[in-house]
């Protein structure tokens, strides 16, 4: 996928955070990904390592969370853990009415001196 | 060292760009789809059909996506509706601000449908919302019916999947059972349509249906989707 186009947003949200918090120097930037969402975390390490140059996040790492999907029942109110492939309703066998995680793109937190 | 609280889509400005572009278009009543498919799929000779159908009944337009050329848009305007050409530059999918500069190109005072037809491709397009009332993606029977799987989010964000190229079926491996289990299981919701531009099969009943979804929203009565 466009993880460049992923991670240069990344930078600009980091860098304008770190400057609203009158932080120098980012030391880690922690995201979190939906596993539905596509987006691959090695691609995600790949394409930061070569923008970061000359940023503000020149010597910073990159922790990645990924976010476990979770569908919704509407017949039961039940939220259950779902997968591309498998959206079923443990307890009434129903097609999840919706998705409510699993397609996140967050800039977590950023740490920073 | 500390540690600051963020929280930021990482989409942030395509999701409010592409909010700007849906409350415009709900106020204009206009009923859009994001077409999606790889390339070659039949996505334009689909359009092609369903403008030559509907056009007498509903007014028509088209924004076009594609990496550099205009062929596909020369095709749409062929069919006398307003057609706007989006050329990505070598960019694999459309996004808000794109489709913000091609929406002030168009008379949306007199559209009922706007078609935006996406950059052939199974992966990006599906992660970049555009203002649509519904994704509907395009798979051709000689592409294999192992795509769905290969390529989950698409399927399972559309509302709508059309199975083209139906009269070439009878030459390929495609198994229709497998397909339909496999759709099944990604999206169970998804209205599934059958067709061959070809030998203008199930054309008709995308149209009626597609006037229907039209209708409806030409008819106000639209849920607020922010």
């Amino acid at each position: 996928m466009h993880e460049v186009s992923i991670i240069q947003n990344v930078i600009e949200i980091a860098t304008q955070k770190a400057l609203e918090n009158h932080l120098s120097k980012i030391n880690k930037v922690s995201l979190r990904i939906g596993q539905l969402s596509g987006v691959m975390a090695e691609s995600l390490n790949f394409a930061f390592d070569n923008c970061i140059q000359g940023t503000m996040l020149e010597e910073s790492t990159l922790g990645i969370e990924e976010v476990r999907a979770l569908g919704e029942c509407e017949t039961c109110n039940l939220k259950f853990p779902i997968d591309h492939f498998n959206k079923l309703c443990p307890t009434c066998n129903e097609f999840c009415t919706s998705i409510v995680r699993g397609y996140e793109l967050y800039v977590n937190t950023i740490e920073g001196d | 060292m500390s540690e600051i609280k963020v929280v930021a889509n990482i989409l942030h400005t395509n999701d409010e760009i592409t909010s700007q572009n849906r409350q415009l278009l709900n106020k204009k009543g206009i009923y859009v789809i994001n077409m999606m498919s790889s390339p070659g799929s039949g996505k334009t000779s689909l359009l092609e059909r369903v403008i030559s159908k509907l056009k007498d009944k509903v007014s028509i337009a088209v924004i076009e996506g594609d990496l550099y050329t205009t062929k596909d848009a020369e095709r749409i305007e062929a069919q006398g509706v307003p057609v706007v050409q989006i050329n990505t530059g070598g960019a694999c999918h459309l996004d808000g601000k794109m489709i913000k500069g091609a929406l002030e190109s168009l008379n949306l005072n007199d559209v009922d449908l706007l078609v935006i037809e996406n950059v052939g491709n199974l992966v990006c397009p599906a992660a970049f919302e555009l203002g649509e009332d519904i994704k509907i993606t395009v798979l051709s029977t000689t592409e294999g019916n192992d795509k769905p799987l290969k390529y989950p989010r698409m399927f399972e964000n559309s509302g709508a999947i059309i199975l083209n190229k139906l009269d070439l079926l009878q030459f390929t491996n495609f198994n229709q059972e497998e397909f339909y289990e496999d759709i099944n299981s990604l999206n169970a919701h998804a209205k599934i349509f059958e067709t061959s531009c070809v030998k203008d099969q199930g054309i008709d009943e995308l149209c009626s249906w597609l006037n229907q979804q039209i209708n409806h929203k030409r008819g106000g009565n639209v849920a607020c989707q922010e």
